[in-house]
């Protein structure tokens, strides 16, 4: 009711209800947070797209280098294989000097008895030795 | 001057606008066009562009000795190639690439100066020096064209690629190449030996690969990437040990050079196991080297060559009648100097013996009588004899393990309708055998009568770790005292008899001595001047470890021994000292222990 209708003792027509007092709530920062989120949403997918490729051509080094250590693994197999050729062997012993020997004893060893186990009969036969020795 | 009324601007309005909407309907059209009914074809080119249907090549199976060392592996070798189409100067890159790849500059210019063509091999499979001096030159030569003037950059190599191709090679050269054989490097296809008789499975099968390349054909990161991996081949342990088996080449080779046979194959087998230890053949060759091969010397010639076996197969005749027991070791008769049997000319004798005497079996065996043995058979009879020579393994292939095996000829007994078939067969004409199946026949005697399979393929390796491996056959042919019984007697031949010259020290060996006149396929006839020498034995004859078969094709010559000039053609002189060679080595390699003999 305004000063006016107060003087002139009339009563309003209309009835001024109090409302809320607050400030009506701004709709930006709905925005700001749509834009933000939209904005690290972008830089991510950039992000995961470059980490993605860098894997890729982690992977790719990698199946390379599997690729390589691969073919330098048979290549040592074969390697390894070669020189354990009986021919390059045996010109490699005769380098050093070695010969097949061209005359061979067999030597025949007695069969050795019970007795000769006997732990007394040995300590028996070492004393024997033992003693003998200047 | 008359003003356009407004009538007239709105008309050339509308045709400004017709055009642009007309343009825009041709651009759209264009636009469906290209975006709907043509898509297909245009997303095909570009996946044609880009992606690569690729074969994935299967790793070919290794093959293995008895100790799993390598004997026949496949490596990924560096090699040479070109697109001649994109070759500028053939000349000038022909002089730069020979001396990098080992190559006349007259060579490369041929392969080069083709420029409809567009795959050319420059060099195949060079050295990884040759790989590394022409690697760092095209390095080179990339690295200025990514310099400041790349116009003066030469263009050496402008249609060379350098690139790994799968070459199978045989790390200890000759060593069992008759057995291992060899393949076609281009396919990767086996040609003779193991390479070719387990082709199928050493091949594996190949994979495939769809995935996206660039434009410099490098392979596009998260592109379309599909594999099917290759399945490799299969991995093939052999029963072949390699001291034993360069011995044996060794003195094959010794063998052909001090005797002039033609050619010189040995067995060694294990007894027990039927392992095949060593199959050696001379002349051989080196799979390495294919441009050097000798096609003669490509046979096995321990599987592939069949001859009539003569003495040793005495041993077989004398071992049924035991084991029947018409006759014992002991026993002894009247063996006339000559034996005349009904359709025969000439009757059969003996060698170096011209008058008739009481012999007993042991005599008889020690002394290699015909006479006595075709004596012997007669008490035995034909049905007996066929059945313990087809239970000894003549007439058939040992299995299917053992490359180009032929089973030599064994006539059926209803076809011994001659009085002297018989007599020949027991004195070891009329029949073909192989070196492998004489082998086996004393392999039976060593291992107390039980025939046991002879094979060279211990297992197959699957990829997925899983083996398969070999049991062989066994067959009971003798009884055990007969077998022992026969050891004692081919003892008795090194001890006493014509195979004395297969005597090695430190151990006690047996084995029989074989001498006949060689059969001319092609001639039909005999032939007067070469001779089939054999020497088998068992050793050590008390415990047999390995049965050694010697067999020397037309060895020719003489040696003074003792005072004396004998023949190099009988296999008493010729063959028995090599079995004494390899036997000596071979039980030293095995680590069997002397037993003093």
């Amino acid at each position: 009711m305004t000063l006016a209708h107060q003087q002139r003792g009339e009563q309003p027509s209309l009835q001024v209800i109090p409302g809320n007092t607050r400030r009506p709530r701004t709709k930006i920062s709905h925005w700001v947070v749509f834009a933000l989120a939209v904005t690290i949403a972008f830089f991510g997918l950039i992000y995961s797209r470059i980490s993605l490729d860098h894997s890729a051509f982690e992977i790719q080094e990698l199946e390379e280098q599997i690729a390589i250590q691969e073919e330098l693994h048979w290549q040592l197999r074969y390697e390894l294989a070669q020189i354990q050729d009986p021919a390059l062997l045996e010109g490699q012993i005769a380098d050093l000097g070695m010969i097949y020997p061209d005359q061979r004893v067999a030597l025949s060893v007695p069969v050795v008895s019970i007795d000769e186990l006997d732990p007394d009969y040995r300590w028996a036969q070492l004393e024997a030795i033992l003693s003998a020795q200047p | 001057m008359l003003r356009p009324t407004w009538r007239v601007r709105d008309l050339r309005v509308a045709l400004v606008g017709v055009v642009f909407i007309l343009a825009w309907l041709g651009i759209g059209y264009r636009l469906f066009q290209v975006q709907v009914v043509e898509a297909a074809t245009f997303v095909a080119d570009g996946e044609n562009q880009r992606i690569r249907v690729e074969d994935i090549a299967a790793k070919r199976g290794t093959i293995f000795d008895r100790d799993g060392i390598e004997l026949a592996i496949t490596v990924d070798m560096p090699t040479v190639i070109a697109d001649p189409s994109l070759v500028f100067d053939p000349e000038g890159t022909a002089q730069v690439l020979a001396p990098l790849v080992g190559a006349t500059v007259a060579e490369l210019v041929e392969k080069l100066d083709r420029p409809d063509a567009r795959f050319a091999y420059v060099a195949k499979h060079i050295t990884s020096d040759q790989e590394e001096q022409l690697q760092s030159a095209m390095d080179a030569v990339a690295e200025c064209r990514g310099g400041d003037d790349p116009s003066t950059c030469p263009s050496d190599f402008d249609g060379i690629y350098l690139r790994t191709e799968p070459y199978r090679v045989y790390p200890s050269g000759d060593l069992a190449a008759q057995i291992l054989g060899f393949i076609q490097q281009d396919t990767q296809e086996g040609l003779e030996g193991l390479e070719a008789h387990y082709n199928d499975v050493l091949t594996g099968t190949p994979g495939t690969q769809i995935l996206e390349r660039d434009p410099e054909g490098n392979p596009i990161p998260l592109g379309e990437l599909q594999v099917e991996p290759a399945i490799a081949g299969v991995d093939i342990r052999t029963t072949i040990d390699p001291q034993v088996q360069y011995v044996a080449q060794q003195a094959a080779a010794e063998a052909v050079a001090d005797t002039h046979a033609a050619s010189a194959t040995i067995v060694v087998l294990n007894p027990r196991t039927g392992e095949i230890l060593a199959m050696a053949t001379a002349p051989t060759f080196d799979p390495n080297d294919r441009q050097s091969i000798d096609p003669a010397a490509v046979r096995n010639r321990a599987v592939t060559d069949v001859y009539e076996p003569g003495s040793t197969a005495k041993v077989i005749t004398v071992a049924a009648a035991l084991d029947q027991g018409l006759i014992t070791p002991q026993d002894a008769w009247w063996v006339p100097a000559e034996y005349e049997v009904d359709g025969k000319e000439e009757p059969y004798t003996d060698v170096k013996r011209s008058e008739g005497r009481k012999m007993s079996v042991a005599e008889i065996i020690t002394k290699s009588s015909n006479v006595g043995t075709i004596m012997i058979q007669e008490q035995l009879g034909n049905e007996l004899h066929y059945q313990y020579l087809e239970a000894f393994g003549l007439g058939n292939i040992s299995g299917d393990s053992i490359p180009g095996e032929v089973p030599g000829l064994l006539r059926p007994v209803r076809d011994w309708v001659s009085a002297t078939a018989g007599a020949s067969t027991a004195i070891g004409y009329r029949m073909d055998v192989t070196a492998l199946q004489m082998a086996a026949v004393f392999g039976t005697i060593a291992n107390d009568g039980v025939w046991v399979q002879p094979h060279l393929v211990a297992e197959l390796i699957h990829p997925d770790g899983s083996l398969e491996v070999t049991v062989p056959s066994q067959r009971p042919v003798l009884q055990r005292e007969t077998a022992r019984q026969m050891r004692g007697l081919l003892n008795a031949v090194v001890e006493h008899g014509t195979g004395h010259r297969a005597a090695v020290p430190g151990y006690s060996v047996g084995g029989k001595t074989g001498t006949t006149e060689k059969f001319i396929f092609e001639e039909g006839v005999y032939s007067e001047n070469d001779r089939i020498a054999s020497f088998i034995g068992i050793a050590p004859i008390n415990d047999p470890e390995i049965v050694i078969a010697v067999v020397l094709d037309s060895p020719h010559g003489e040696i003074e021994e003792d005072g004396s000039t004998v023949e190099l053609k009988f296999g008493g002189v010729s063959a028995a000292p090599v079995f004494a060679r390899v036997a000596e080595t071979a039980l030293q390699a095995l680590g069997v222990t002397p037993n003093g003999q």
